[in-house]
């Protein structure tokens, strides 16, 4: 254990490095968002919902600020599978997978943390019906919490589980393509999950997508009350051990066919 | 026309190699249809949940939504030397090549990198537009057809100069400058629905600094015959000429850029 911690104190500190680049990310995604809530600001206008409006912008808000944490792989590995390197971390004392997972959960949290952390600030100090809202209750604030880290969790095995299916060619990017449009279309990146038609939503809240983002959010913002909110992360936890579970099998049966190259 | 010689030509050559590993690029294709197709399911699943927009009707957001990705991908897919590769080329100093060359630095860029995957995302656009049109009754008349035609030329050479900033930047900062963003990929997000869907100072941005609401919506929505803020028809051939004009002034810039430009190679 003590290993993957330092696999992950050792990313973090790269991950803080490129402070000017984060400034710019930020205010790029400050604007996205505000545009974003002017659309739904204008559709509200012309057909008020069940939803309130409030909801969908702190959906949008709270979807910008981790928007580094669902959407952001590890470049290197490909690299390293193509031209070999990926040698040397197969020669290390500890597993593949395990050592991946180290990687992107420290590469997760600080991208979030350099720019969650600011975008809330300012998406608190935008004026009523721009600005993010206040959770529905502390118990649901800290459900949300709870069911955010679960979230993470599940999202990296789920990265993991992407570049799994990517180790196998040595040219993915069709496939990684198409495993990040999912991730983009059912964690509510592109459209916030609530605003699909209802009809849908027994089936995108149950699939592992929704665990990452959307659960977190619907407990922040009550539409899951707090009473049966251990039911959700029931469900988070168990599709975190089912990933897990998949990817570690799916890595260690890539490593046996793994081809070094290079010469 | 020599140099158009030389774009047809380098193309060919883009394209042929490109075709060398063909499950790859169909695999690539294939995403992006897929992804482009996935940007158009939101525009249907909230036409679905809210009917429409202000005045525009789904099939009236359709058409917008479609014009907007054929023009945007059509710059994705020739003018790849300016949105994708120039800034590697600065930070790895293979722009000297370039500039040792007999011929201009831009056309040389434009020639360097085209992306024909896109033609997915183009397909995509169109089918967008049709159902746009059928849906919305547009009656066909050859000036709405040139209309048309023009506000997509127009749109390729306003989105080239507004990824043209980007370039200008890395040329004084090496590093990729992520919040020239906000105006083309922010630009296409943000106009794909109609330009007054928003307040003011979003309105005045997408108008006056980076006119997309000139080049796109004033004659799209001549076409649709709802035309946006009232103005008269002629002004649908004249407004998409803002791009020319925004390219112009980019292209100045560009140059003066590369006045300034220092090799990092070594």
């Amino acid at each position: 254990m003590n290993a993957y911690y330092a696999i992950f104190r050792l990313r973090r500190r790269l991950e803080t490095q490129y402070r000017g680049a984060a400034l710019g990310g930020l205010i790029c995604q400050v604007f996205f968002g505000l545009i974003l809530i002017a659309l739904y600001r204008a559709l509200y206008a012309g057909r008020p919902q069940d939803m309130p409006l409030g909801h969908v912008v702190t959906y949008v808000w709270i979807n910008q600020a981790f928007f580094r944490m669902v959407l952001s792989s590890d470049p290197e590995l490909l690299d390293k599978i193509r031209t070999g390197g990926i040698a040397y971390d197969m020669c290390r004392p500890v597993s593949l997978y395990g050592f991946y997972y180290a990687r992107l959960m420290a590469q997760k949290i600080m991208g979030t943390f350099l720019r969650g952390a600011p975008m809330i600030v300012i998406a608190a100090l935008l004026p009523k019906g721009w600005g993010i809202s206040l959770p529905a209750s502390l118990p649901g604030f800290l459900w949300a919490a709870a069911a955010m880290l679960l979230g993470l969790l599940c999202v990296c095995a789920m990265e993991n589980i992407t570049m799994g299916f990517t180790m196998r060619t040595l040219d993915s990017r069709g496939m990684q393509a198409m495993l990040n449009l999912l991730m983009m279309l059912l964690t509510g990146n592109v459209l916030p999950l609530t605003l699909y038609p209802d009809s849908w939503q027994p089936v995108i809240t149950a699939l592992p997508y929704a665990q990452m983002l959307d659960a977190p959010i619907r407990l922040y913002t009550g539409i899951y009350a707090p009473e049966t909110a251990w039911l959700i992360l029931l469900r988070q936890a168990a599709w975190v051990a089912v990933l897990v579970c998949a990817g570690s099998l799916m890595w260690r049966a890539n490593q046996r066919r793994l081809v070094i190259q290079g010469g | 026309m020599n140099t158009l010689r030389l774009y047809r030509k380098s193309m060919a050559m883009l394209i042929r190699s490109h075709m060398q590993y063909p499950a790859s690029f169909l695999m690539q294709t294939l995403a992006q249809l897929v992804m482009e197709g996935g940007e158009m399911l939101a525009v249907i699943l909230l036409v679905d949940r809210f009917d429409h927009l202000n005045q525009w009707t789904p099939g009236n957001l359709y058409f917008f939504f479609g014009l907007m990705s054929v023009s945007f991908y059509i710059t994705e897919c020739f003018g790849r030397g300016i949105t994708g590769t120039f800034p590697s080329m600065v930070r790895s100093g293979q722009l000297d090549t370039v500039m040792l060359r007999p011929r201009g630095i831009l056309t040389q860029v434009l020639c360097a990198d085209a992306d024909p995957r896109r033609i997915a995302c183009i397909a995509v656009g169109t089918v967008s537009l049709v159902i746009g049109s059928r849906m919305s009754g547009i009656v066909w008349t050859v000036p709405k057809a040139l209309m048309l035609l023009e506000s997509i030329c127009c749109a390729f050479w306003l989105i080239l100069g507004l990824f043209m900033i980007e370039a200008i930047l890395c040329v004084y900062s090496v590093k990729s400058v992520e919040l020239a963003n906000a105006l083309t990929y922010g630009g296409r997000s943000a106009c794909q629905y109609p330009v007054d869907t928003y307040p003011r100072p979003l309105r005045v941005l997408f108008t006056v600094v980076a006119p997309f609401a000139l080049v796109m919506h004033v004659p799209a929505s001549h076409i649709l015959g709802k035309p946006l803020f009232g103005w008269p028809g002629w002004t649908g051939f004249v407004t998409p000429l803002a791009g020319l004009a925004l390219f112009g002034v980019m292209y100045t810039l560009f140059r003066m850029a590369m006045r300034h430009y220092r090799s990092t190679g070594s």
